[in-house]
This record gives structure tokens, sequence and C-alpha cells, in this order.
């Protein structure tokens, strides 16, 4: 275990400074001129060199690429280029804001497709198998902005049943997240339906599932206790590796509810050439998608003891 | 963290209140002088407060409720005039124009701060002006601005430069400056490197704001967000990307004026005359960056104004005789606005381009090929008008005083250009190369719509859409053929657009199409500082017949503001100059149908 802890944490460590290389030199090479940006109609070369050696983007290279590393060792992502706000700051509060958006309907979403995906599994062929499906598939071919237009302008301005937009912390924040809650969960359900449903399937067909039934379980008992643990890891795969992408929160949401998360700093700074968000969020983003796989690899020992780690 | 809108409830008890207090035989405005709210929503995140820091427009929204100019544009006027806001009257000019006293007004207060002793705002003083204008001066604060007084001051660039060289934490605010001359406590004297009467506009920018010294010595880091100035709001809390809640600064020195222009008395907008300002006790702006729910918030009355775009356009708005009229379902619960921007919009041709820098006649069929009128109709909803010249239409010195007209739509005028270009029927023409910055879905309508006239006519056009900063550093480099690209105007002259011609502002200069033309440039030079008049139309006359047959760009479209105000918002007038109106603007009528 040690040495597998020891082996993935180089591999980390390895992927971390590839991601941060990468990002570094696609921004070097791609990114339009963020001084420019910043400076608009009324840039003159003297403002230029000005704001270009504030930004110490008059540096060379390299000595731009050991800041930006010593920035990731010591988690001080310097300030943002377009509002000189703090990122550390900037970006702490954004992914508690993305959190409270996206884990509610997470769980919600996870516990709700798991039953469901039982329940289709059960009544497998069937016609509410087949209702499902369509339903399912119907909701994913539907693009999320569609939701977002369709149930903002619905529930929330033509009802009056949530607020249109806006966001508060502490205990007035449901008031505002219910409707994206709503939403992501009708985006998320359909997808995830359908894959544990075919996993579970799966496992329908496996020796010991039918040994269980042929030993006189009820459908019910051997679907809970015989083939949904055995379905674990695909699900627990699945679940982990989303949670990384839960602290990135919602672009889409964030944008159209005026919720100061992740997402809505991600669009802005694109649209403002703010590259030390990008760059921060970018390689942040690395190191939880790391993280998360490390824990996923952990998870799996402890949903199948059959698996070691070596 | 509060973005809550409890607003409903506090204007049903506002109502009672206000109700109570007419029955007690209050005056009216007194009864509704405490806890109304103005809503005004922001559609993008601001970069600074802090005026030398950011000079765009949502930063400006800001700034202006924070802090005062020197100078202002009067509210209701047009065309706009220049008129004191710090000062006691406009700057007296001396007789060879090279300096100009400045008096400031007396008892104008700053916010009440933890900055100064007792946390009491103090009277603002010469002092404090001439701070600010080195502060204004200083490279390692402000790269955005500073062209506003580049070369203008006597002494200002030499101690700009000192500042550069300066370490970043080092005080050069007592360095004397020979250009900026206190008199006493409220009067100081500004000396010109040479003549130029196009200065003064500097003084009324956003970006010349007055900030409190104190708050800058503390913490000039803070200023981003915390601004103390004398302007008629106080910051009370604020979101980056929230909610931004400002109360009235109780000690404005403003009063709404007196004076309007044609129709404004008729329309009511005279009837504050007098009164001091700001009227409403505190202004709430959220920001809501899509246009979807900025629109359904106003049309469920929790905006008080809101800007249209394309689709509610297309939506609530009806056009008749070239206006625009609000949809009958609508009339009875808002006020439409609509206004000319001081923004044109042009079709760039690169001078120094092998093929279109020689041949004129191809870069006259280009301007007959251009349908403006129908790129209007079509991709912009009838939101903008066609431009004759390079100046928009609310300046003085546009078409409207010089007459010019547009090269007009003419595909049969262009084959015969075409053909006398060396290119009939567009045979043997290479491709055409369109350049053009902006990313949103309408550049790409527009060319689309553009390159099947072109083709109709046998010339192919392609695109090269990339993000702006590209653009403009290809732009600049002159490495493009025909680019789409405008200009905002900076102050309301007319010299501030026909000054985008002139050979030595060729690229990587505002020029892009680096047009050189000497007899362009001297009609440029003896109309710059010249008023307005009969002998300045006669230069401008000349520039237009000018650019008209040398084509270095062909004016397009000058766009339009469409908006909509909720019928109980009183005094607005959407002005082109003064980004935020919250401090004109009143609020009346029964608060329940709000």
């Amino acid at each position: 275990m040690t040495r597998f802890l020891l082996r993935r944490l180089g591999q980390a460590l390895a992927v971390v400074f590839g991601v941060a290389l990468l990002t570094f030199l696609l921004f070097h090479a791609f990114a339009p001129d963020p001084v420019r940006a910043a400076l608009g109609q009324h840039a003159n070369a003297s403002s230029v060199a000005a704001l270009r050696a504030q930004w110490g983007l008059d540096r060379p290279l390299l000595q731009q690429f050991w800041l930006f590393l010593s920035q990731i060792i010591h988690f001080d992502f310097g300030r943002s280029f377009v509002n000189g706000d703090d990122l550390a700051t900037l970006i702490g509060n954004g992914a508690w804001v993305s959190l409270a958006v996206t884990v509610p309907p997470f769980v919600a979403g996870l516990l709700i497709s798991v039953a469901v995906a039982l329940f289709v599994a059960y009544h497998r062929g069937g016609r509410i198998d087949r209702l499902s499906r369509a339903l399912f598939v119907g909701g994913m071919s539907v693009s999320a902005l569609v939701y977002v237009i369709v149930l903002q302008y619905g529930l929330a301005y033509k009802l009056g049943w949530f607020p249109i937009n806006g966001y508060a912390g502490g205990w007035a924040a449901p008031h505002y997240l219910l409707l994206p809650w709503l939403i992501l969960l009708a985006v998320s359900i359909g997808p995830d339906v359908r894959l544990y449903r075919n996993v579970l399937l799966n496992e329908v067909r496996a020796d010991h599932v039918r040994t269980a039934r042929a030993k006189g379980a009820s459908e019910a008992r051997v679907l809970v206790r015989h083939v949904l643990p055995n379905a674990a890891i695909p699900i627990l795969t699945n679940t982990v590796s989303s949670l990384p992408f839960l602290i990135l929160g919602s672009l889409l949401l964030e944008r159209f509810f005026s919720i100061p998360g992740i997402g809505d700093l991600v669009v802005s700074s694109l649209a403002n050439g703010d590259f030390p968000v990008l760059k921060a969020v970018t390689v942040l983003s690395a190191l939880a998608l790391v993280a998360f796989n490390l824990l996923t690899d952990l998870l799996y020992v402890w949903a199948d003891p059959r698996v070691r780690l070596a | 963290m509060s973005h809550t809108h409890f607003r409903f409830d506090r204007r049903r008890l506002l109502a009672g209140t206000t109700g109570a207090a007419l029955a007690l035989g209050w005056p009216a405005s007194q009864a509704q002088a405490d806890g109304r709210i103005l809503v005004i929503a922001r559609s993008d995140p601001f970069k600074s407060m802090d005026p030398v820091r950011a000079f765009e427009d949502n930063s400006s929204l800001l700034q202006e409720l924070a802090y005062s100019t020197l100078l202002t544009y009067a509210w209701l006027e047009r065309p706009y005039r220049l008129e004191p806001d710090l000062l006691e009257r406009l700057p007296e000019r001396s007789a060879d124009g090279l300096s100009y006293q400045f008096t400031l007004r007396r008892g104008v207060m700053f916010h009440d701060d933890a900055c100064f002793p007792g946390g009491k705002g103090r009277e603002l003083v010469a002092d404090d002006v001439l701070f600010n204008l080195r502060r204004f001066a200083d490279a390692r604060l402000n790269q955005e601005s500073w062209f506003l007084l580049e070369d203008m001051l006597v002494g200002l660039d030499e101690y700009r430069a000192a500042t550069l060289k300066a370490p970043p934490e080092a005080d050069l605010s007592g360095t004397a400056v020979a250009g900026l001359v206190k008199q006493d406590s409220h009067r100081f004297t500004l000396r010109l490197k040479r003549e130029n009467t196009l200065f003064l506009y500097a003084f009324a920018s956003p970006a010349t704001s007055i900030v409190a010294p104190e708050a800058a010595k503390v913490d000039g880091e803070r200023l981003a967000t915390h601004p103390v100035g004398t302007g008629p709001y106080r910051l009370k809390d604020f979101e980056r990307k929230g909610v931004i809640r400002w109360v009235r600064h109780a000690g404005y020195h403003r009063s709404y004026p007196a004076a309007g222009g044609a129709g404004d008395a008729e329309a009511g907008l005279l009837k504050a005359a007098g009164r001091r300002r700001p009227f409403v006790e505190t202004l709430e702006m959220p920001l809501i960056e899509e246009s979807q729910p900025r629109i359904l918030k106003f049309l469920r009355g929790e905006l008080d104004l809101v800007n249209l775009d394309r689709a509610a356009i297309d939506r609530m708005l009806r056009r008749e005789n070239g206006r625009y009229q609000l949809l009958p379902e609508y009339t009875q619960r808002f006020t439409l606005y609509q206004s000319e921007r001081l923004t044109a919009m042009y079709l760039w041709i690169n001078q120094k381009d092998p093929l279109l820098g020689r041949n004129k006649a191809l870069r006259q069929a280009i301007a007959h090929l251009l349908d403006v009128p129908g790129d209007i109709e079509t991709v912009q909803r009838g939101a903008a008008q066609p431009l004759g010249s390079i100046v928009p239409l609310p300046i003085a010195g546009s078409e409207r005083d010089t007459g010019a007209r547009p090269a007009g739509y003419d595909p049969e005028r262009a084959k015969a250009l075409l053909a006398q270009a060396g290119f009939p029927e567009g045979r043997g023409l290479a491709e055409l190369t369109v350049s053009c910055g902006f990313a949103a879905i309408e550049w790409r309508d527009r060319f689309d719509f553009h390159r099947a006239r072109f083709a109709a006519a046998g010339v192919r056009l392609k695109s090269n859409f990339t993000d702006q900063p590209t653009f403009i550093k290809s732009v600049e480099a002159s490495n493009f053929q025909l680019a789409l690209y405008g200009w905002v105007a900076d102050y309301p002259d007319a010299e501030n657009f026909y000054q985008l011609l002139i050979g030595r502002n060729a690229a990587p200069g505002p020029n892009l199409a680096s047009f050189s033309h000497p007899e362009y440039n001297r009609a440029y030079e003896a109309a710059r500082l010249m008023a307005a008049g009969p002998e300045r139309l006669v230069h401008l006359r000349r520039m237009n017949d000018i650019v008209r047959d040398e084509v270095p760009l062909v004016p397009l479209y000058n766009s339009l503001r469409v908006g909509l105000r909720q019928n109980w918002v009183r005094n607005h007038k959407y002005h082109l100059l003064i980004s935020n109106a919250a401090p004109y603007l009143d609020l009346e009528g029964p608060p329940s149908r709000r």
C-alpha cells in the first residue's frame, strides 16, 4: 500500500508539472495578449510596455514559468490581471459557492438515479423500462441551455415559484438555489440512470445472481443485496470522477442565475483575458482530478475486497 | 454575502408610511425621501472603482457615483455642453491660451470615512485636486487613461517619467510640477505646453475624478473597492459578482438642472429643477450578465431601467417610420428610449496592402458594394443609423452639419468601378480577407450578409475572425486587407474622429488604414482647435471629400442604444457621456405598482 501511494504520488507530481508546463506554454503561444486586451483603443507603446512590466510579462519565459511553479507550490497564484483581486480569496470563495450549487443536486441525483436504475432494472424489458428509456434519452437529448432558459422563464418568471436570479449565502442560499438545483438534477439524472441501469443489467446475468434466485430470493432482494454491491465499482468510478467538477461549478447556471461561483469566474476570465485566474483554475482542476483518481483507487479496495493495490 | 431583494415588502411598508405622511400634510418629496430603492443592473463586472486604474464603461458606471469631476456635461441640454461640477465656474483661459485658472466650489464635502480624523469627511481644497493630477500621471497606477492629458501640461510628462523609474512604494506626490500651480485653498492654475482648447474635456472624464488623498495614502489598493470621494452616492456594501449598494451622500453639492433642451419641460424633465440631488436614498446595482434574466426581472418590476439586445427588440418592439415603438401590451407599463451612441463602425481598407492600397477604383467599388441599410435592417433589427462621414451623428461636425452622404449601395456603379480597376465582373481579383475582432454571432451574420452582396458582383470575401487583442495586434502591424473596427468617442468633438486618419497617427496608431494624405492632414490641423462654425465646416467638408474619394475606410453605421424604463422612473433622459443616470433619477407613483 505504501509503495502504491508513493508511486501514485510521484505520478501525480509528474502530471501536475506536465499540466503546469502545458498550460503555461499554451497561454503564451496561443492566448491573446492580456495587455492589449486591458488597454483597448488607447494602447500606445509606452502604456503597453509599462503594463507589461507591471504584470511581469516582460521577464524571460523561464523566469515566468519558475514564478508560476512557485505559485503552485505555495498555493498563492498572485492577483487577477483585470481587477487586482487576490486569487486565493477569489477562487476560495468561488469554490464554496460552486459547491453549494453542485453538491446537493449531485447527492440527490446519485440516490435518485441508483433507485430509479434499480427500479427500471427490476422491470427490464417491460413497459416501464421502455417508457423510462424514451423519457431519459429524450431528456438527455435536450441541451442544458434549453433547460435553463425554459425553466427560468416558466417556473421563475411566469409562475413566480422561484427568484429569477440572484444569490445569497448562509440560510438564504436555498431560496436562490432551488431552481438551479432542479435544473442540474434534470440535466444529470438521465445519463446516470442509463449508465447505472446498464451496469445493473450486466450484473443481473451473473452466476451468483442466478444462484440467489435459484435459492428462492425475491427479485427485489436479489437486486438490492446481490446485484447492487457488485455493481458498486462502476458507480463509484462514475461518482468519484465527477467530484472534481463539482468545485468547478456550472458555467451556464452560474451565469444565468448570477451565482458568483468558479464557473462564472472562468467565463468572465475567458472574456477578459484574465490569465492568472485561468491558469490557477486549470492547475487546481488538474490537482483535484489527480487527487480524486487516487481516492477512487483506494475506494476500490473498500468496495471490492478482491482488489489489491500494488 | 447577501443579494437578497426583499424590496417589495419594504415598498409595501413604504406605501403605508407615505400614505400616512401625505395624510398628515407632509410634502410628498419629504415623505418619499427615505427607504426608496432604485435598482439598475450591471451587465458586466467592473475592473476597479479607482479612477486612475480603470478606464472602461463598467468601472465608470460606479466611479461616477462615488466621485465628482472638475467639469461635467449638462444633463438635459443638447448638443452636449461642459458645465462646472466641482468648480464654481468654467476655467478661465489666459490671453495667450497657455494657462487656465480653476476655482473650486466652496463647501464640497468628502464622504464620511474612517480615513478622516473622527471619520468625518472634510471640505475639498485645491491641494486635493493637484494631488489627484499627480496621481493621474503616475505611471505605476495609470496605464489606461493617461492619453487624456499626455503631452499637454508643463512638467507632467516628466513627472510621469520619474514615477516610471521609481520603486513601487516610493511616494512622489510631493514633487513639484511646473504646470500645476496652487494659488490659494480653492484656486489653482494649470499651464499648458501649447494652446489646446480640447484639454478641458479630460476634466469631465471619470478617470480624472477626485479621490480623497487620505484614502489613497492609507491604502491605494483599497480604493479599487472602497471609494472615498465627493460623489452623489457613498458605497454601502459591495460584492464584485453580486449586488453593489449605495446610499445617498447627504452633503452632495449639486442640484437638479433648471435649464433643459427643447421639449424637456413638456416631458416633465424640469419638475425637479433646483432640488438638491440625489433623490433616491438607496441605489442597488446587481450584476446580471445574461440578457434573459435582466429582461425578466425588468418585466417583473425588479429593475428600473434596462437596455435591450436584438432578441428583446424582436420580442418587445415594432418599427414604424424607422423608429421603434413598444408593442401595445407594454405601452402602459414602460417607456421606450432610443438614442444614437457616440460610436462609429468602419470598414478599414489597408493602404499598405499591395492590392488595395494602389487601386483607388477597387476601394471605391468596395464602398459601393457595402449595403449598410440592408445590414442595419437585417442584422441589427434597425438598431443603427447609416453613416455618411467618420463622425457619429450626435457630435457637432457630423454629417448633420457637413451634409456628407454615404457612398451608398450601388452594385451597378461598383461593377463599373471594378472594370475600371482591372477586374471586370471580379475576374482576376483574388479573394479579399475581412478581419474582425468581435466574437458575437452578430458579426458572423454581418459577414455572411455582406459576403453574399459582394459575391453577386463577383467579389469573393473570406473572414478572419479572432479575439480582440489578436485582431488589434495584427491591424496595428498592418497585417490585414479589410477590417471591421470602430471608435468610441473620448469627448464630443469631431476632432476625436477626424484624427483617426491623419498621417502621424498611422498604424500602430489609431489610423489603422495607414492613410497619409497631405491635404487631409492640413485640413485637420486647421480645424483641430477651431470653434464650431462655418469656417471649421469648410475644413471638415474637405476632409470628408478626401475620405470619400480615397476610401481609406468606409463609414458604416452609428449604433443606437434602445432601452426601457419603468413608468415610475422620473427625470430620465438618455445621456451619451454620463454613464450612470442614477444621481438624476427619481421614483414616483404608488409603491404598490412597483
